[in-house]
């Protein structure tokens, strides 16, 4: 049985995107607006930076739109114009990952222009991006979406989102099973998916909050984790990634969706998550915290496990 | 011919302890001046604070050859720095999780609160933890992985496998 997803309002989106985008640009409210184009191939969509209006006849918004844009307002693109407003087009969970910066200092509310999408989903992997959006072929990350309708955008167009269909959470569902193991299993699981890893740190280059200008896995002086592609030093780094991220990682889940080698690496993020939900009751969401988790305390915190 | 060297088959763990130096390391400064005994198993490194120490320290201690790994510093409150031991609560909570899922055995990884003036408790939270890693053997996990040249190539999911039948 496969369901299908109702996704027939994208196409209202998208002109909505395009009417506003064009709008926003040739008013002088922004000097550039970040949004889905389409690719090269049939269905495929691609990040766009644009910066005039006529331009934004080019943009679009499918199922296929599944890049997450914050990371283009971060380290990737420091070339796009610092002085003005600049738009950009999220969907909640990108949404999430905006605040988040936004929170860290990285960014302020003032200089963007916010575009929510009402998003009912995307797809997993954007091998065959013209597929229709399927319970199949969903991101594990919409399954357990609470983000549909972003709040607190400039614009959002307004359409009445169709009800989602409840599906079950496949990263809880692998939590659960991981945690019931022994520690010897899970090490061996895990061993098995960091031993794939090349090294590539695509995951660390599209995460929107892997900023730094360097990278602790860059330094040698001291030599905190393995470079090469071997068992040791991946493992390590994939831990001090999920390490890095906890409290602050928001579930665009653009880490996993982008892995060469498929390992799941949302899993971890998300076990962290759901970790750092039931110590401190932190979630991230869409307001703005000046503080994460692992950078406040409470001095009734839970210490049970100091002696 | 070289004398057969005579090997001990008696397993010494190797442990490795982060201590804040207000603190903790008073404290076994005070254990050492009293006089009290305690296993020569532990290596001490002196940290200015426990919100120093941070969670890679340790995945490295692990990597390194260490048997068990010991976390410790100030009293909640008494902090040199004010809120350091707070902030290093937090980050040790969710790391011991990480590891937890990962893998990790957490009876390797103990932490604890000794102040200078508790030379005692010094005493005797080396003494179980190494008692404790003594009784479970070396650590095997990371220094196995430090061997391994490259993936093992079981094909562990179905997309592997998929891929597999494909060839």
């Amino acid at each position: 049985m496969i369901n299908t997803i109702d996704i027939s309002h994208y196409g209202t989106v998208a002109e909505s995107i395009r009417i506003e985008a064009a709008r926003i640009l040739g008013e002088g409210l922004v000097t550039a607006v970040v949004a889905y184009t389409a690719g090269r191939r049939a269905g495929s969509v691609q990040p766009a930076i644009i910066t005039s209006a006529a331009e934004a006849e080019r943009l679009t918004f499918t199922a296929a739109s599944v890049n997450n844009l914050a990371v283009y307002l971060t380290k990737a693109k420091k070339d796009i114009p610092r002085s003005g407003r600049i738009g950009i087009v999220v969907k909640g969970c990108d949404l999430k990952a905006l605040v988040g910066l936004m929170g860290e200092s990285q960014l302020q509310r003032e200089q963007l222009y916010l575009i929510g999408i009402p998003c009912a989903g995307v797809l997993a992997s954007t091998v065959r991006p013209a597929e229709p959006l399927t319970a199949g072929n969903l991101a594990p990350k919409c399954r357990e979406c609470d983000a549909q309708l972003p709040e607190g955008c400039d614009y959002v167009p307004e359409i009445d989102l169709p009800l989602p269909t409840p599906l079950e959470s496949t990263y809880a569902a692998e939590i659960a099973r991981l945690e019931g193991l022994t520690p010897a299993e899970r090490w061996a699981y895990w061993k098995e998916q960091f031993a794939k890893c090349i090294k590539c740190y695509a995951c660390r280059q599209v995460c929107p909050f892997c900023f730094c200008e360097q990278c602790l896995c860059d330094r040698n002086k001291p030599q905190m984790v393995d470079t090469t592609p071997r068992p040791a030093g991946n493992t390590a780094w994939h831990i001090v990634r999920a390490m890095h991220l906890a409290g602050r990682c928001a579930g665009c889940a653009e880490c996993e969706r982008v892995c060469p080698m498929d390992i799941p690496l949302n899993l971890l993020n998300r076990k962290m998550a759901k970790e750092l939900k039931e110590l401190f009751d932190y979630e991230a969401g869409f307001a703005v915290n000046e503080k994460g988790p692992l950078t406040m305390f409470m001095e009734k915190d839970d210490q049970s496990f100091i002696k | 011919m070289h004398p057969e060297k005579t090997i001990s088959s008696d397993f010494e763990p190797k442990v490795i302890a982060f201590v804040c130096t207000w603190c903790t390391y008073a404290g076994a400064d005070l254990a050492g001046t009293s006089r009290m005994q305690y296993p020569s198993n532990v290596r001490v490194l002196k940290f200015p604070c426990t919100g120093r120490i941070d969670p890679v320290f340790i995945l490295k201690a692990f990597q390194q050859g260490a048997d068990g790994v010991l976390v410790s510093g100030c009293h909640p409150g008494d902090c040199h720095y004010i809120a350091g031991n707070f902030h290093a609560r937090r980050r040790f909570a969710a790391f011991r999780k990480l590891l937890e899922f990962v893998g990790v055995d957490l009876q390797r990884l103990q932490f604890s609160w000794v102040s200078a003036a508790e030379g005692g408790k010094w005493v005797e939270v080396v003494t179980e933890l190494t008692e404790k890693v003594r009784a479970m053997g070396p650590m095997m996990e990371f220094k196995e992985l430090a061997l391994e040249e490259q993936w093992s190539g079981a094909m562990i999911s179905p997309e592997l496998q998929d891929a597999y039948r494909q060839i």
